[in-house]
């Protein structure tokens, strides 16, 4: 890696002290809390373990456990379905948007503080909300389409529940991904544009032939963090599709871990779980680091 | 650089006074109790505990109340950290789950010594805590299940108050005539009959019993849901959601908050004794009576208690058995009673007035008759799994995806194996 340190950034003598105190309490939380688990979760997977009793070493049965595991299947189905439409569903709709808001118009910045707004409300919130619009009988959106004549359709049912989740977490990070994308298109310099007027090429010529390869660092930045985060889609997930009981018609492997762990005593095959989930998100990042050496344009 | 050092001890100090602990006055036992629950219940259990603490001024009593789903997570964390709670308030279907653990502590000894002591309580409410070598906790309260009824709808629909005379098919025809399109726009605005479809009480388990049929065999390694006669009860349930649309199903139910009853619009409802305070806030008159016979004219309810246990691993045993004494005396009792939720264990109190006349004007003795043909709330190794497992099962049928034959095969095959895991 090239040495990037701006000679007035590099701590000296008495700064080199302030820094090893005030970063001490962060590297204490890494090391204690994010490493920590990490290493536990692993050594946890290799265990049978209720939290009262001694565990016991049981190798890499919670592994082989996992593939007869309907209840995990279906959840790692659902998820891998879900993260597939998610994730080009955000970054295509955010980049779309992010052209729409780049642009100088009277009130902009309250065009794009309203994009923005579902990234700061709390997901529980809007998720009822968002019960009242999908509702069979009393939904805002089967009134309209009855309204119009239409017959109604059961939004959170089996069948539509995935797609209406998905629209739903879509929406929710529209306005984190117009922010990356904003940043992207503001870099691409303004005399690129206007050699390709001179040059006679069109709106579509330009976004094609300029603004796309250039802004791939934001699009990789941005598909990979639309991947981690469809891989931990929870909140409104469950909000929309929950059953009496804890369950949900839409189960996801976060919530599988969880319900494993919490409610089953189950803390080895939990952390097995956990380490499948990372493994693939781990092999998906792997793949799109192949990609950014390929496609990825830095200037 | 003196300054900095000054820093330095300022934030050292701040460190160290964050770990540190208070130590215990002397000769004082200190015990936590966790339950879960709402504001009000932590309130009574704080008079409880003040009311205990006049009485043994050597122990201090430290209430958590927390609601249902952090409750259990707090109390697997604390177990994880091996800082178990003294005691600790247990659902009766977990408690196996918990004993055989070995996370609970055996009171027999400690019952043994206190001649006379179990005499009190509700006999039946005992027996789900009775184990081979005795009892590893004690239930606190219990709950039988009547069929709750929306007066003013029978009213408007002149028909005539379920009784004890009530067959399951007097129940369908009467959920049939209480189901109402008021305003004629093709979608029912009133059920007749709603229950929770997901977990067996309040509310199919039930219906199963009086069929004939049963839950689990004996010994807890076969689902027997997909019996004849239990397949009987199923029938019944799935013609008022499918056939009669008496019973709204889940995705309607959800959009009025799970509970159609408490929403007005449900006319009936099987439920126990802690939904009354709920329910008489919901702006309409209502009654109890017992739940319908079934097709061979026998009758049968659940019952299910919410118990205390002691942590087995805790510093002090005396004393949390003390407090247990205490929370199943006459005078505790009667604060719990005053609560509204449940029935108390302590039958004396239990068929006094401070029971039988509560403010909701609603005949709380068809909740203690009930006592008489109730049958218990299961409650073994893995009933957490099983109840996940038989409710995603059930949704599936409720949801009309698939039939109620096949459903219910399905049911049984994966519910079997969580059984014999």
């Amino acid at each position: 890696m090239a040495d990037t340190t701006i000679p007035g950034i590099k701590p000296l003598g008495k700064e080199k002290f302030w820094l090893g105190i005030l970063l001490t309490p962060t590297v204490i939380g890494l090391v204690f809390g994010v490493l920590g688990s990490i290493v536990a979760t692993i050594v946890l997977s290799f265990v049978q373990w209720d939290l009262i009793q001694p565990p016991t070493w049981v190798g890499f049965q919670n592994f082989i456990d996992l593939f007869t595991n309907t209840k995990f299947i279906k959840a790692m189905t659902t998820t891998i379905t879900f993260a597939g439409l998610y994730v080009p569903g955000v970054v295509v709709i955010s980049l779309f948007v992010a052209l729409l808001m780049n642009r100088k118009i009277r009130g902009i910045s309250i065009f794009r503080t309203i994009y923005f707004l579902p990234g700061v409300t709390s997901a529980v919130a809007t998720a009822i909300v968002w019960n009242m619009i999908y509702g069979r009988d009393t939904g805002i959106l089967n009134y309209i389409i009855e309204f119009f004549g239409g017959q109604p359709v059961c939004w959170l049912c089996n069948e539509n529940a995935l797609i209406a989740v998905v629209i739903v977490n879509i929406w929710g990070a529209i306005g984190e991904g117009m922010i990356i994308f904003l940043a992207g298109l503001q870099s691409v310099p303004r005399d690129y544009y206007e050699a390709a007027t001179v040059d006679g090429a069109g709106n579509i010529q330009k976004f094609f032939h300029i603004t796309l390869p250039l802004i791939t660092p934001a699009i990789f930045f941005q598909t990979l963090i639309t991947t981690i985060n469809a891989f931990q889609a929870y909140e409104y997930v469950y909000m929309l599709t929950r059953r009496a009981g804890g369950e949900s018609s839409v189960p996801v492997v976060v919530y599988s871990i969880y319900r494993n762990a919490f409610n089953y005593f189950n803390y080895g095959g939990a952390s097995a779980q956990a380490i499948e989930l990372a493994f693939i998100v781990i092999i998906l990042m792997a793949l799109y680091f192949w990609f950014e050496r390929r496609f990825v344009v830095y200037d | 650089m003196k300054k900095q050092y000054l820093y330095v001890l300022l934030i050292g100090a701040l460190l160290l006074s964050a770990c540190g602990a208070k130590a215990p006055a002397e000769g004082v036992t200190e015990i936590t109790v966790m339950q879960w629950g709402s504001p009000e219940e932590l309130t009574v259990w704080q008079t409880i505990t003040e009311e205990f603490q006049k009485v043994n001024p050597n122990i201090k009593v430290n209430v958590e109340v927390s609601d249902w789903d952090t409750y259990w997570t707090k109390v697997d964390t604390l177990f994880a950290a091996q800082t178990p709670p003294d005691i600790f308030a247990i659902d009766a279907p977990f408690y196996i789950d918990w004993q055989s653990r070995g996370a609970l502590l055996n009171l027999q000894p400690y019952i043994d010594q206190t001649p006379g002591f179990l005499d009190g309580l509700y006999p039946k409410s005992l027996e789900v805590y009775h184990l081979d070598d005795g009892y590893y906790g004690l239930p606190r309260d219990f709950q039988t299940i009547v069929l709750f009824y929306n007066k003013d709808m029978f009213d408007a629909a002149g028909l005539e108050y379920p009784n004890d005379s009530w067959t399951y098919d007097d129940l369908r025809t009467a959920a049939k005539a209480l189901t109402l399109d008021k305003d004629g726009d093709g979608k029912t605005d009133q059920y007749g009959f709603n229950y929770d479809t997901w977990d067996l009480e309040p509310g199919w388990g039930e219906v199963i019993w009086s069929y004939g049929g049963e839950i689990v065999s004996d010994d807890y390694t076969k689902t027997l849901l997909g019996e004849p006669k239990a397949m009987a009860g199923w029938q019944l349930l799935y013609d008022m959601m499918m056939v009669d649309k008496s019973i709204p199903d889940p995705i309607a139910a959800g959009e009025f908050g799970s509970d159609p009853f408490l929403a007005g619009i449900a006319a009936m409802t099987p439920m126990g004794h802690w939904a009354v305070p709920e329910y008489s806030t919901g702006g309409f008159n209502m009654d109890v009576a017992p739940l319908p016979k079934g097709p061979a004219g026998d009758r049968f309810t659940s019952v299910n208690s919410a118990g205390f246990v002691i942590a087995k691993d805790s510093k002090a045993p005396d004393a949390a058995w003390e407090f247990i004494k205490y929370a199943t005396s006459e005078d505790a009792q009667k604060k719990l009673t005053e609560l509204g939720f449940a029935i108390p264990v302590y039958q004396k109190v239990a068929e006094s007035d401070v029971f039988l006349k509560q403010a909701a004007p609603i005949n709380h003795q068809v909740f203690l008759d009930a006592i008489e043909y109730a049958k218990i709330k299961p409650s073994f190794k893995g009933y957490t799994e099983w109840s996940d497992v038989v409710g995603n099962a059930l949704a599936l049928i409720w949801s009309g995806e698939i039939s109620l034959e096949e459903g219910i095969a399905a049911l049984v095959v994966e519910a079997d194996a969580v059984l014999n895991k």
